[in-house]
């Protein structure tokens, strides 16, 4: 027992701290009260995990609740279980999970990145799905700042960390983008999304089972045994970094092991099968931040039941404490509540058919526990309850409102003048570490393996598969968030977040079908953090409202699945708001898809979506004047959606051959990129007159990053396309050409304004990223 | 005529490949490590996936190499049932000896390294479309019995650990004169070019695939069963668009025609 009850707040504090214990006085007392006693230290340690911040949205949850929309016509299930769920046909859904591993990827780069993905592709495995694919929206520090080595270690462990990983599990990693911004020289972002397929039919939730108390279900725990990595990883996860910690919090960081991965996973699927065949209901779940206790009592408060569990029942690498079993992070965990007539089958499908034992040491299934009819969560330890307390309470957490204020800005637009050598413009910015290709890092990814790629990093705005061999739809995959956006507004900061990554899935030709958000902020008890959250949240779920879902009038694009991240943020300051937004899109037909590398010589090009003075937070003010200006993009939401939906039937009906969405870097940058793309065969040449007002300077036309699409024409249905564009209410410009002669050439006004040979362009955009990394 | 994938823990390519082999009209199951190897002998060639075997532990195949069902496979390649290994699986028939065939293990599948205008640019692991080049006649082995000489192909690679070397005096003189080496990185234009990016990974004479001197066992770095549909080409390839199979069919269309010529 750990002494509370009668004690003196100070004395509480010193009791709850000497034993590594996060909470708060009140909150440690308001669980004393409901016990009627002291708690034990198996008990608090239980609770912190569980209320942590990280595992109980304790800051997070009404702020989402308000705002975010996560129904649909399409959503199978929304944010309540480890993944989403959306039906792609009457037949097929897509399973999606989206987190975030900043702290454990700070401090131990390799290993907190690689347990990023061990732990979302868990999240999807566990549904009953198969995993397909994943990405990684990756933000760092500023390679060329005063943290520069730091900078580059982090970079270079994380990207370790996730080929090492993802290709040793076999899953391949279609997507993800990587920001490089001095507010993230002490606390970089990691997010991992995943996405799997599932048959609508046979989706396993990660609940006990109906009658799972009234006949005593087992509890198994499967995979490696229990040690003591990760301990207070969630904890870890919800306090600001440090650096004094340094040491402590690498004892936070998991380990992980993709190896005893691909075979849990394979096992897994023989599970699968065998309660499909029988028809039996099950509940199965990872293990991840809380662990044993977290995955247990959610599953057994999700299905309404108690549950009492043996820790000496449990495979264990050592004889470690109570408390460190119960709420241990050690990786390649899950879950299983069954029937006992399945127990026999099921040791022999993990212990003898995939032979775990053998495989890792140490590893296997062992009936832990049963689910029961009682309220309570109860643990025991060596022939004594070590935790014994009302599950709901347990899993039901605490609510917080936190104040909110806005931060105080002093954003102004910068008095520049256009330089005089365009050429060298252009170049600086193709060169600059957060335009230059991905090449560098992406070569590192299995992007083959499953053997289901059908668009690859690199090769257009977002990543396409085809996961199932007799169908012909294809799953997209895009992630986007600008941090620059987000510091000056963080409200259009989430609202350009959600409309770039429909606009990425949109320039394959597949809609935008269903999103998730991991939402990166600072401390949420500091109100300008808490204010940029709740900022944020407000802009994301006004363009999902607003870019409604294709075909269903006012309905929103759904968020299915999502994860709160706070106190991203050290001493030197907190990250840039950075909402981050996965996008799923659907085409029907794979072979409709299109690439943005520019096709053949002749084809015209045309540009959607006018150009704005609004270039605050651009690459342009940025990287050649250093500033930051004031004016974000915003989203002009009627005119957004029309692109987006007037793109996707464009590309559906073959009369658009390459498409590009404007983002980072401009125009300039958009049209550069679709000639610098493999094949890299073509060059163009574009005549600004017909690129927007004659009044605004035509650096700001270059470089202005209001969202748009540059589009190649096919040739001979130019007409069609324009009055389709024109049936959205768009107005189609024909900015220039795809030319056989190899450059870069773009006019105004009868002047040459950049004529670059390809070759240079190339030169410069392909290396700028391994010399920022070098 | 049925044949086996033969998996092992950290094997990640045994399900495509299986998929690939079914759909030239081969039958087919994969082949769990620890099932009774003498069931082997049921399947008319056997293919060794990509992947991770044994996570890659002491040297990439290494430990798998050594496994009762490899003994089993040794006994069924000497009586000229084919095996072709691919990535992981040329890794493992490099380990057990059984590529090039001298009965010793005489080569080694060493790290990348990328070299540029003579200098490293780049080392370890690489995922990328490439082009290859069959260098050996048709109906020399298994794996391109219906390839002809000359012919490219393009399809990808994704491994750590391709690069081909030899310490062992007179061996690859002998495998070029014997018409064992199978398939070379090449351009474009089908030119050799023995520097990256078109020797990918540094290995010795741009070398991608080998044969044993019976030709009964093909071990090749790069993935047709991920070049097997015309969709999965990178979009630089008309052909993406064109038709339904890759260029990687042909390595298993290859295999079911060797063992019907076999039979």
């Amino acid at each position: 027992m750990l002494k509370i009850v009668g004690l003196a707040d100070e004395k509480v504090e010193s009791n709850l701290r000497s034993n590594d214990i996060g909470m708060t006085v009140q909150e440690a007392r308001s669980i004393a009260s409901i016990l009627g006693r002291d708690p034990t230290l198996t008990e608090l340690f239980c609770y912190d995990a569980m209320w942590s911040e990280h595992c109980s949205y304790k800051s997070s949850r009404s702020t989402l609740r308000e705002f975010l929309p996560t129904e649909g016509p399409n959503v199978v299930m929304g944010p309540v279980e480890d993944s989403g769920i959306v039906a792609i046909d009457d037949k097929w859904c897509v399973a999606i999970s989206h987190e975030s591993h900043n702290h454990p990827s700070q401090v131990l780069p390799n290993e907190g990145a690689a347990t990023g993905i061990g732990g979302i592709v868990r999240d999807v495995n566990c549904m009953g799905a198969i995993v397909v694919a994943t990405a990684d929206p990756l933000r760092f520090g500023d390679p060329f700042g005063p943290k520069a080595n730091k900078v580059r270690w982090v970079t270079e462990g994380v990207v370790d960390g996730i080929w090492q990983y993802g290709n040793a599990l076999g899953v391949p990693n279609i997507g993800g983008d990587i920001v490089f911004n001095s507010s993230f020289d002490d606390n970089c972002l990691v997010n991992v999304v995943s996405i799997g397929v599932v048959r609508k039919n046979e989706i396993i939730h990660s609940k006990a089972p109906q009658a799972a108390g009234e006949n005593c279900y087992d509890v198994i725990l499967i995979g490696k045994p229990t040690d003591s990595s990760g301990v207070g990883g969630v904890t870890f996860a919800s306090e600001a970094l440090r650096e004094e910690d340094e040491i402590t919090n690498r004892g936070a960081v998991q380990i992980p092991d993709p190896f005893l991965k691909n075979v849990l996973f394979k096992a897994n699927a023989d599970l699968f099968e065998l309660v499909r065949n029988l028809g039996i209901e099950i509940g199965f779940k990872d293990l991840g931040g809380g662990g044993f206790t977290c995955a247990t009592s959610e599953m057994g408060a999700a299905g309404g039941y108690g549950m009492e569990l043996d820790l000496d029942l449990m495979h264990k690498a050592a004889d470690f404490s109570p408390e460190i079993l119960a709420i241990a992070e050690t990786q390649e965990r899950f879950l299983l509540i069954s029937p006992k007539s399945l127990c026999a089958k099921i040791m022999r499908i993990y212990n003898e058919d995939w032979d775990l034992p053998n495989v890792y040491e140490g590893a296997r299934a062992s009936v832990v526990g049963q689910v029961n009819t009682t309220d309570r969560f109860v643990v025991k330890h060596k022939g004594k309850i070590v935790c014994d307390v009302p599950i709901k309470h347990l899993t039901g957490g605490i609510k917080y409102q936190r104040d909110e204020k806005p931060r105080f800005k002093n954003f102004v637009e910068p008095d520049i003048e256009m330089l005089e050598d365009m050429n060298q413009v252009l170049l600086k910015i193709l060169r600059s570490p957060n335009i230059a290709s991905r090449e560098h890092v992406y070569r590192y990814y299995d992007t083959e393996v499953m053997g289901n790629a059908v668009i690859r990093p690199g090769e257009a705005d977002a990543g396409l598969i085809a996961p199932i061999r007799e169908e012909k739809f294809g799953i997209a995959l895009s992630v986007d968030s600008n941090p620059f956006y987000g510091r000056i507004s963080p409200y259009w900061g989430g609202a350009t977040a959600v409309a770039e990554a429909m606009r990425n899935v949109a320039a394959i030709g597949a809609t935008p079908w269903t999103l998730t958000d991991c939402l990166n902020f600072g401390n949420p008890e500091k109100p300008e953090s808490f204010w940029e959250f709740r900022e944020s949240v407000k802009g994301l779920a006004e363009s999902c409202k607003k870019i409604w879902l294709k075909g269903y009038k006012n309905q929103p694009v759904p968020i299915v699945s999502g994860n709160v991240s706070f106190y991203n943020e050290s001493p030197e300051g907190t990250v840039d708001p950075s909402p981050i937004i996965a996008c799923v899109g659907i085409i029907h037909d794979i072979s409709k898809a299109i690439t943005m590398d520019l096709k053949e010589p002749g084809d015209k090009l045309f540009l959607i979506g006018p150009r704005f003075d609004e270039l605050g937070g651009s690459e342009y003010y940025r990287t050649i004047f250093d500033v930051s200006g004031a004016n974000v993009p915003i989203v002009r939401f009627d005119l957004e959606r029309n692109m987006i939906h007037a793109v996707i039937d464009a590309i559906d009906q073959k009369l658009v051959k390459a498409c590009h969405d404007i983002s980072n870097g401009g125009l300039a940058c958009t049209a550069a990129e679709m000639a610098m793309v493999r094949p890299a065969k073509f060059g163009f040449e574009l005549n600004l007159d017909k690129a927007g007002e004659s009044i605004m300077r035509t650096d700001k036309l270059l470089f202005s990053e209001s969202s748009g699409f540059v589009l190649e024409a096919s040739k001979g249905v130019e007409a069609q396309l324009f009055n389709l564009l024109n049936d959205y209410g768009l107005e189609p410009m024909e900015i220039g050409v795809v030319t056989e002669v190899q450059r870069i050439l773009i006019k105004r006004k009868g002047i040459t304004v950049i004529d670059l040979h390809l070759d240079d362009a190339k030169e410069a955009w392909d290396k700028g990223l391994g010399e920022a990394l070098k | 005529m049925k044949i086996a994938v033969v998996q092992f823990p950290g094997s990640n390519c045994e399900y495509e490949t299986l998929v690939a082999a079914k759909n030239v009209g081969m039958e087919g199951e994969i082949f769990r490590w620890n099932k009774p190897p003498e069931e082997l002998s049921y399947f008319d060639g056997f293919f060794l996936p990509g992947g991770f075997s044994y996570q890659d532990r002491v040297r990439a195949g290494a430990i798998a190499a050594k496994e009762p069902v490899i003994k089993t496979l040794i006994e069924e390649a000497e009586n000229g049932k084919p095996i072709i290994g691919i990535c992981n699986g040329f890794q493992i028939l490099i380990e057990s000896g059984l590529l090039p065939g001298t009965g010793r293990v005489d080569m080694a599948l060493a790290q990348n390294v990328m070299v540029s205008r003579g200098k490293i640019v780049r080392r370890g692991y690489y995922c990328d479309w490439i082009n290859l080049r069959h260098d050996s006649s048709s109906k020399r082995c298994s794996g391109s019995f219906i390839i002809d000489r000359g012919i490219q192909l393009q399809m990808p690679i994704a491994h750590g650990e391709g690069n081909l070397v030899t310490s062992t005096p007179g061996l690859l003189e002998r495998l070029n004169e014997e018409n064992q080496i199978v398939f070379r990185y090449c351009d474009a234009q089908g030119k050799d070019f023995n520097e990256f990016p078109v020797n990918v990974n540094g290995s010795t004479e741009s070398i991608a695939g080998i044969c044993n001197p019976e030709g009964n066992i093909l071990g090749m770095m790069p993935h047709p069963e991920r070049a097997f549909f015309s969709w999965q080409l990178p979009p630089g390839d008309t052909s993406k668009y064109i038709g339904e199979s890759g260029p990687g069919r042909l390595i298993f269309e290859s295999m079911k025609r060797y063992i019907e010529v076999r039979a």
